[in-house]
């Protein structure tokens, strides 16, 4: 094996046989097409690229026989060149397959979109060359790329995933004749590479945080990733791929491929099991391992016949980041089959999740259940901001566009829009207060900006009629009024530990403490049967830090509670339904954990009380808990999102959990000691991602709608 | 209730139970971490720690789990003292109200049938002796009727903390079944018998 330096030197000609080393040449090139800026814009694509800047190249690194297994079968690979060309300050990847006759077809191709592809007919035309210009990376700059991870198993062949800053993956490349780490040590010269401190095994490329140009290029990638249950292609795709046999022939349209073609399909395979001489263990795992890889390609290929032209016409392969991490290569070992994304609703071929209707027509396929024993997305219990499902979240809505939300007299024109934007982006710090009111229900969407004026004044004058109450009871009266004193008592035992550490509530005598005491005794009295409950003083922090005003805050809270108030139940009743809908849920989206919790004893799922009970309050820094709320309250996906909240974290650290056999009391510990060290964004889309997937089986999990309190549910003897 | 483990060494379930606000929280916070804090937040769900002290030849691990106080979360205690070893119900000297709650605990601990569970009774915050409403001899006394072990404590001076943990971890072995035979340690330090889950009713 070359060392390193060989690849570094343009002049040095390697001895190995993978390892060519070109001369530098020069070439006119189109910068739009190599810089992918075709990805994020739909007016650059391809087909314009035609004249630009001239430029000389240097290939700084090159590497034959990476592979992409696109099929069940070991040997049936798709073999390319690998290559890291530096042009100016950029410094771009491309990874070319081979043509029929094994050349690798490759010269001065990655710079022009028009001869992505091979041109010439192939031998033996469909699916093939379909899935040569799948899969082919074309050009992708180093500053697009977010992390590199690398897989180095130790039964089967060394592969990376190349992730990009869109949330989107490549599948995964095989180093077949090894050199993971000469190719990392290379790109180590032309980019900052550091290791990712959640896992060694994961390169971040470039990591220097811009959120502008992050939230730039999200902004620009329409649904760029869909889960796989959005997967299904869309009618008039299925009819066009059976009718045009020479669809994705064309590099413009690489990726509208059908799984079943003319004859058949495309999955008609032609086995050369001949030609491929590993016979050992690793070809049953790299099977499962390609299964996988097809399935990524399969729901690839509808998402983009079903969403994004631009990314087919950039060549661009966008995937699921989550989706091709293979499953671990431990066969020998008695473990758990874990489960993923992907991995089997009941009565769907695992794997197959995005196409499960038409399993039936792959009758040369193996059973894809057997897929089961393995995870589409292992990485998730990882706390690798880089490995999670889907893009980055879009920015948080301000104020600009805030006002677009609002008619003329200041009604919220479209308020499933606004609900979805809040859900997709969250809200800015400033915006809160306004927007908040909505989403709590305080403020109807349907009122104008006067008849909220007027709602405000009334809800003022009403507050003071609740509020005064309980002031008004004098001290003699207090002394015959147990259940007042006591409540009293019990709100004020827990307002003076209520984020005492935040500035807003820091110090003796601070108003804002007083101002949480007075709406939690007033609320207390507005809704008596409920009364006061541990848990309510954290629902409503949060709500009077943004709200900064008692009685808006009071009259949130009280919206928020008509929501949540069967948390508080005296019999648990609305807990005991949520933890029950958990573990539907962890059944449905991962079975194996589900199964594990059952081993152990722990489905009752109370390690998850306090997250349920008030909403991950104590699991987040109080920042990220504004944006998770207003992005449950938005109520967009599910009403109950916190329960996908709740399995995106589990499934975050599953393996750990399992790993470690943690049983109920471990359990409860790891989980109380994840407080603060979970990362929301990432969480938040593995969640959606998980909603999505779930779709109506994930509906029949969810809670009834709760019982109104009554008089079984106040507090008994203790008030 | 303990499990014996090898070499003298014993594992023992302990359980906090008390009116919120009366410190169980922070009484095993300052036990574990030695921390205390002012505004110790009031506990969800339930929190789990884990403490070893010696005593004599024996090191007794404690499992301690810290419950939420409020009577709401009431139906939550039984998961949480079933086959607990050893329990600290804790009230505050400060409040009569939580001294009312600590004997309904003991009651309904006594009532759940575990004749070899150690039983403390804390009166914490005893540094707030000026706004004192539970005098000592209220407590001597209802322990001594009861036969639970009574003890004033304040987390916030860690007065009588360890001492708490102690004197249960030297009660505990004599209400140990039979002890471990000496010769058949196959692990020094690890366990010899399976881990209980924590629904077990032994």
């Amino acid at each position: 094996m070359c060392s390193a330096e060989l690849f570094l030197n343009a002049t040095c000609v390697a001895s190995s046989e993978e390892l060519k080393i070109y001369k530098k040449r020069s070439f006119e090139a189109q910068r739009q097409s190599t810089q992918h800026a075709a990805m994020a814009s739909a007016e650059s694509s391809g087909e314009q690229a035609s004249s630009g800047p001239t430029g000389t190249y240097e290939v700084v690194y090159i590497k034959d026989n990476v592979s992409v297994h696109p099929s069940p079968l070991a040997n049936e690979r798709i073999s390319g060149r690998l290559k890291l060309i530096k042009q100016g300050q950029s410094v771009f990847l491309t990874w070319i397959p081979y043509n029929q006759s094994g050349i690798a077809d490759d010269s001065g191709l990655i710079l022009s979109p028009s001869e992505g592809a091979p041109v010439t007919p192939p031998q033996a035309p469909g699916r093939k060359d379909k899935d040569r210009n799948l899969y082919t990376i074309r050009a992708v700059s180093l500053s697009e790329i977010r992390s590199i991870r690398r897989h180095t198993p130790t039964l089967g062949w060394n592969y990376i995933i190349v992730v990009l800053t869109t949330g989107l993956a490549f599948p995964p490349l095989y180093f077949h004749n090894g050199g993971v780490k000469e190719f990392l040590g290379v790109l180590k010269e032309h980019a900052l590479l550091v290791r990712s401190a959640e896992d060694a095994n994961v390169y971040l490329v470039n990591d220097i945080q811009d959120p502008l140009q992050r939230s730039l290029t999200s902004l620009d990638l329409p649904e760029a990733v869909t889960p796989v249950r959005e997967l299904e292609p869309l009618e008039e795709e299925r009819v066009s791929a059976q009718e045009g046999p020479d669809e994705g022939g064309s590099a413009l349209q690489p990726l509208v491929v059908s799984r079943r073609g003319p004859e058949g399909g495309v999955l008609d395979r032609l086995p050369q099991k001949h030609v491929d001489p590993l016979r050992d263990a690793s070809i049953h795992i790299l099977t499962q391992f390609s299964k996988v890889t097809r399935f990524v390609r399969d729901a690839t290929t509808q998402l983009s016949g079903q969403n994004d032209r631009p990314l087919a016409r950039s060549g661009m392969l966008g995937l699921p980041e989550r989706a091709p991490v293979p499953p671990p290569v431990a066969p020998a070992v008695q473990r758990q089959p874990s489960a993923g994304l992907g991995e089997a609703l009941p009565g769907r071929g695992a794997g197959d999740a995005g196409a499960g209707s038409r399993m039936e027509e792959d009758k040369d396929e193996p059973e894809l259940s057997s897929l089961g024993a393995f995870e589409l997305v292992d990485g998730l219990e990882e706390e690798s901001p880089a490995l999670v499902w889907g893009r980055p979240r879009p920015p948080p809505l301000g104020a600009e566009e805030w006002a677009t939300f609002l008619d003329s007299e200041g009604r919220v024109s479209d308020p499933a829009g606004l609900r979805k934007r809040v859900f997709h982006g969250g809200v800015e710090p400033d915006m809160r207060r306004e927007v908040w009111k909505f989403l709590l229900g305080y403020f109807p969407y349907e009122s104008t900006r006067a008849e909220r004026k007027a709602l405000q004044a009334n809800k003022a004058k009403e507050y003071e009629v609740l509020k005064g109450q309980w002031q008004s009871v004098s001290e003699d009266q207090a002394k015959k009024f147990a259940k007042f004193r006591e409540r009293k008592s019990r709100v004020d035992k827990d307002v003076v530990r209520t984020d005492r550490t935040l500035p807003f509530y820091a110090g003796d005598d601070n108003p804002n403490v007083e101002a949480l005491r007075s709406i939690l005794i007033t609320y207390s009295f507005y809704n008596f049967d409920l009364g006061y409950c541990q848990g309510m003083s954290d629902l409503l922090s949060p709500i009077l830090y943004v709200m900064d005003d008692e009685v808006d805050a009071f009259w949130c809270f009280a919206a928020l509670m008509e929501r949540m108030a069967s948390n508080f139940h005296r019999d648990q009743n609305g807990m005991h339904s949520q933890l029950l809908s958990l573990r539907k849920l962890v059944k449905l989206l991962d079975p194996p954990l589900d199964d594990y919790f059952r081993q152990v004893d722990c489905l009752n799922y109370f390690f998850c009380f306090r997250w349920i009970l008030i909403h991950f309050k104590r699991e987040f820094e109080y920042d990220n808990v504004l944006r998770l709320w207003e992005v449950l309250w938005s109520r967009y996906l599910s009403d109950h999102f916190h329960l996908y909240v709740c399995v995106a974290v589990l499934k975050r650290h599953r393996r750990k959990i399992m790993d470690e056999q943690m049983e109920f009391d471990t359990l409860l510990k790891f989980i109380n000691d994840l407080s603060g060290r979970i990362e929301l964004e990432g969480t938040l889309r593995d969640a959606e991602a998980l909603c999505r997937y779930a779709g109506d089986a994930g509906v029949a999990c969810m809670p009834p709608a709760p019982p109104p309190t009554d008089e079984t549910q106040i507090e008994g003897p203790e008030g | 209730m303990a499990t014996p483990g090898a070499g003298g060494n014993l594992q023992a379930k302990l359980v906090l139970l008390g009116d919120m606000g009366a410190g169980k929280s922070s009484l095993v916070l300052r036990f574990v971490k030695g921390q205390f804090f002012d505004y110790q937040e009031s506990t969800i769900g339930a929190a789990f720690l884990t403490q070893t002290v010696a005593v004599n030849d024996v090191t007794v691990k404690f499992e301690i789990w810290d419950t939420a106080g409020q009577e709401r979360y009431h139906s939550l205690a039984p998961m949480y003292y079933r086959g607990a070893a050893a329990a600290i119900v804790v009230y505050d000297i400060t409040n009569t109200e939580s001294f009312t709650r600590a004997k309904n605990w003991v009651r309904e601990l006594q009532r759940q049938g575990n004749p070899n569970l150690v039983i403390a009774l804390a009166g914490n915050k005893a540094d707030l002796a000026s706004k004192r409403k539970v005098e000592t001899e209220e407590g001597q006394s209802y322990a001594d009727e009861n036969g639970l072990f009574f003890i004033e404590t304040s987390a916030k001076s860690a007065q009588n903390v360890n001492e708490v943990f102690y004197e249960i971890a030297r009660k505990l072995p004599k209400a140990a079944p039979a002890p471990q035979p000496q010769g058949l340690n196959l692990n020094a330090q690890g366990r010899t018998q399976p881990k209980r889950s924590c629904c077990s009713t032994s």
